[in-house]
C-alpha cells in the first residue's frame, strides 16, 4: 500500500474535483437543515466537516425507491444505472463496513443483484474517520472502532488543518497514485504521528463496551424470552429504525400503472420486518401477527441468523436506531440485557 | 418539579399496593440522560423508577388502549396524553372505569431532535435545568439553551398543560401558553401565498422516508389496520413518489381532523424533523370555528364528526 498522503483543507476542493472529473460524488450535505447524502455537482458543495447523517448512505446504492423495468403489453425494459462510477466522500468507517456487509447479501455468490452490483462494484469509499464519537455509537462492541477500515478504500484522518490520508484497498491505492502531485502531497512523520494521535484519542473516547461474543448462542435460546414482550411492550413498530439503519436490506417489489401512458413500471422499495404487511400471507394469516414477534425478528436477524449466514453480525454500531428511535429504545441496552440474562 | 417525581411514586406505590391498578404507564429514564421512556410499572418497588420532566415527551395514551390485560391501568398524563385519554372516551374506545389518570402538570417536554442538532450529535453526559435554561453537557462540551429552542413546537403554544379529566392531581396545574400564541404559527403560514404554501409542503415531505413513526407514535392513530397496509385493495403507491408521500399525510390529517389533541408526538418521532403540525393546526381551526368542538377536552361531548346538524355551516360544499 501506498504511503500515507497529506491533504491541506484549503486544498479539499481540488482532491474533490479530481473525484468529480472520474466519478459521480456523494457525500453528506445539508438539505433543508438535514444533512443526507446526496450526488454533489461542484466541489464547494461539499464541506469537509462531514456532519453525521441521520440517515445511512445505504440509499446512495440501494435506493429506498428504484425502478427496475418499465414496459407496457408488449415490450418491458429494465433501466440503466449510473453513468459513471460512484464516489462516496465522508462517510464514517462504520457506514463503509455496513457497506460491505451488503454486499455480502447483494453481490456476493452465484447469483448476484444487478442493481446494487452496478453501483457498487466500481465504486470508491473514501471515508472519514470519527474524531468524536456521537451519541449512540458503539461499534467497538462490534469488532471495530472510530477509524475501522473495513469497506474503505481511502481513509481520512482529520489532523485539524489537513487531512492524513491513506489507501485501504488496491482500489483507494490506484486512485491516490493517479490524485497524488494534484492536491495531495506525501505525509511528514509529524503528520502520521499528528494522526496518530488523533485516532488514539477517538477511541479511548469510545464508550464502555459489553462483551456480546456470546449473543449468538445466548439468542439461540433466547425465542420465548420475556424480553422480547416487554421490549414489545413500548416498541412503536415504526420503520424508524430499518429505514435509518445501514444494514437493513429487505425490499418489495411492486408494479405501478403510469398515469395516462398504458405503460407501467417495476419499482423495488425498501421494506420492513416492523410492517404488518411484511410477512402476511395471500389467506390473511401473519405468521407474526404482532410487534413482539416483528422486533425479534429485527434483533435476530441482525444478531442471531445473519451471524449463523455470514459469520458476522448485520449491525456496524452506527447509532442511528438508538439516536432516533421515538420511545428511546437503545439496542445498546437490549443487547446489554440479552448478555446479562444470559 | 422534584416534588412532582416524589409524588408520583407515591402515589403510584400506594395505586399498587391497594390493588387499585394493575399496571402503571409512566416514564423511566431512558439512555441518555435527556430522554426518558415508556415503563410499565407493575410492583412497588419498581414504582420509584418513575419520572416526570421535561424528558417526558412520549404521548403515553396509546399505550393505553392495549393495556387492560391486567386489570385497571393507570396513565401519567401531562395535558396532552389527558387529552387524548379523553378523546377516546368520547369516540368509545374505553369506559371511564378502564383507566385510572394520574395527572402531571406539563411545563413542556424537550423535542430530542432538536437537542440533536443543537449538540451535532455529541454524546450528551449530563443534562439540568438551570436559571430557566436547559444545559447539556458531555466531553469537553456544555450547551446552554433557551427552552423556546429545545422544547417542541407544539408545547410553546400548548393551551391544555393539565389534563382535564383527571382521578388525581399532582403538584399545582401548570399554566397554559399565552392566549393568542396557539394559533399563532398557523396563522403567519396562511399569510403565505399558495403557492409558497405548496412549495413548503413539497420541501417538508420530501424527506419524508415512509416509516410510519408520526403514526404510530400518535394516540389518535389508532385503527387496527392502516389504509396504506392495506394490500387488497391497495390504496396508495408504497414507494416514495412525492404524490403517495403526500397521499399518506393528507390522510392522516384528515383521519384525525377534529381529533388530534396537539400532543406533537408526531413531530417528535420523525427522525427527519419534518414540520408535521401545520396540516393538523389547519384542521382544527377548521373543526374549532366551524363546530365550536375542541378535541379531548370534554368525555361526554359528541366528537364533530361523529354528530350532524342542519345548522352546520356547509359553504365548502360544492
Amino acid at each position: 500500500m501506498s504511503k500515507p498522503l497529506k491533504l491541506e483543507k484549503k486544498r479539499f476542493g481540488e482532491f474533490v474535483d479530481v473525484l468529480l472529473s472520474r466519478y459521480w460524488v456523494f457525500g453528506p450535505v445539508e438539505v433543508d437543515g438535514v444533512a443526507r447524502f446526496r450526488r454533489i455537482e461542484s466541489a464547494d458543495a461539499l464541506k469537509p466537516g462531514f456532519p453525521g447523517t441521520v440517515e445511512s448512505p445505504k440509499g446512495v446504492f440501494f435506493p429506498q425507491m428504484e425502478t427496475m423495468l418499465t414496459g407496457d403489453r408488449n415490450e418491458a425494459a429494465s433501466t440503466s444505472g449510473p453513468e459513471e462510477p460512484i464516489a462516496i466522500v465522508g462517510a464514517r468507517p462504520c457506514d463503509a463496513r455496513a457497506l460491505l456487509m451488503l454486499d455480502r447479501v447483494f453481490g456476493t455468490g452465484e447469483r448476484t443483484d444487478p442493481y446494487w452490483t452496478r453501483r457498487y462494484r466500481d465504486a470508491l469509499v473514501v471515508v472519514a474517520g470519527c474524531t468524536e464519537p456521537m451519541a449512540g455509537c458503539f461499534c467497538n462492541w462490534l469488532g471495530s472502532g472510530p477509524f475501522g477500515r473495513t469497506g474503505a478504500d481511502i481513509m481520512l484522518t482529520d489532523t485539524g488543518d489537513a487531512f492524513v490520508v491513506e489507501a485501504c484497498s488496491e482500489k483507494g491505492s490506484g486512485f491516490l497514485e493517479q490524485a497524488k502531485g494534484l492536491s495531495l502531497s506525501e505525509a511528514s512523520g509529524e503528520d502520521q504521528s499528528k494522526a496518530e494521535g488523533v485516532r488514539s484519542a477517538a477511541e479511548s473516547a469510545m464508550p464502555e463496551k459489553t462483551d456480546v461474543s456470546s449473543l449468538k448462542e445466548i439468542l439461540d435460546r433466547s425465542w420465548d424470552s420475556p424480553l422480547w414482550d416487554r421490549l414489545a411492550e413500548r416498541c412503536l413498530s415504526c420503520a424508524a429504525c430499518a429505514y435509518l439503519c445501514p444494514t437493513c436490506h429487505c425490499f418489495d417489489i411492486q408494479d405501478e400503472k403510469l398515469p395516462g401512458t398504458g405503460r407501467y413500471r417495476r419499482i423495488r422499495i425498501w421494506d420492513s420486518c416492523m410492517a404488518p404487511l411484511f410477512t402476511k400471507e395471500a389467506s390473511g394469516h401473519n405468521p407474526r401477527p404482532a410487534g413482539r414477534e416483528r422486533l425479534r425478528q429485527r434483533v435476530m436477524h441482525k444478531f442471531n441468523y445473519f451471524v449463523e449466514a455470514c459469520n458476522e453480525t448485520a449491525c456496524v454500531g452506527c447509532g442511528r436506531c438508538v439516536r432516533s428511535c421515538p420511545v428511546n429504545i437503545d439496542i445498546r441496552e437490549v443487547l446489554a440485557e440479552f448478555v446479562n440474562a444470559g | 418539579m422534584a416534588g412532582v417525581e416524589q409524588a408520583l411514586r407515591e402515589t403510584a406505590r400506594e395505586l399498587l399496593r391497594e390493588g387499585k391498578v394493575g399496571t402503571i404507564i409512566g416514564y423511566v429514564r431512558g439512555s441518555t440522560p435527556f430522554r426518558s421512556t415508556p415503563a410499565f410499572i407493575e410492583n412497588e418497588e419498581e414504582a420509584d423508577r418513575l419520572v416526570f420532566d421535561v424528558t417526558c415527551g412520549s404521548n403515553l395514551a396509546r399505550y393505553v388502549r392495549n393495556h387492560g390485560r391486567d386489570g385497571r391501568v393507570a396513565i401519567v398524563a401531562k395535558g396532552c396524553d389527558g387529552r387524548a385519554v379523553v378523546q377516546y372516551l368520547s369516540e368509545g374506545q374505553l369506559k371511564r372505569d378502564d383507566v385510572l389518570i394520574v395527572g402531571v402538570p406539563c411545563t413542556g417536554v424537550l423535542d430530542h431532535g432538536k437537542v440533536s442538532r443543537l449538540v451535532r450529535n455529541r454524546n450528551v453526559t449530563g443534562f439540568r435545568e438551570e436559571n430557566g435554561k436547559l444545559v447539556f453537557e458531555g466531553d469537553g462540551f456544555e450547551v446552554t439553551a433557551d427552552r423556546e429552542d429545545v422544547l417542541a413546537d407544539s408545547c410553546l403554544r400548548c393551551r391544555y398543560p393539565n389534563p382535564p379529566v383527571h382521578d388525581v392531581f399532582l403538584d399545582e396545574p401548570a399554566e397554559a401558553a399565552p392566549d393568542g400564541l396557539h394559533w399563532q404559527e398557523l396563522e403567519k403560514f396562511e399569510q403565505m401565498a399558495a403557492q409558497e404554501r405548496w412549495a413548503f409542503f413539497e420541501k417538508e415531505f420530501a424527506r419524508c422516508i415512509r416509516c410510519y413513526a408520526c403514526r404510530n407514535a400518535c394516540p389518535m392513530c389508532y385503527c387496527e389496520e392502516c389504509f396504506v397496509d392495506q394490500s387488497d385493495p391497495q390504496w396508495i403507491g408504497k414507494g416514495i413518489d412525492p404524490s403517495d408521500t403526500m397521499l399518506f399525510h393528507l390522510v392522516r390529517a384528515l383521519h384525525t381532523a377534529g381529533r388530534c389533541v396537539e400532543c406533537g408526538a408526531c413531530e417528535r418521532a420523525c427522525p427527519l424533523g419534518i414540520r408535521l403540525d401545520l396540516l393538523n393546526s389547519k384542521l382544527e381551526r377548521e373543526v374549532h370555528d366551524r363546530f365550536g368542538y375542541t378535541p379531548g377536552t370534554d368525555p361526554d361531548e359528541t366528537p364533530a364528526m361523529a354528530t350532524y346538524d342542519e345548522e352546520d355551516k356547509q359553504e365548502f360544499m360544492l
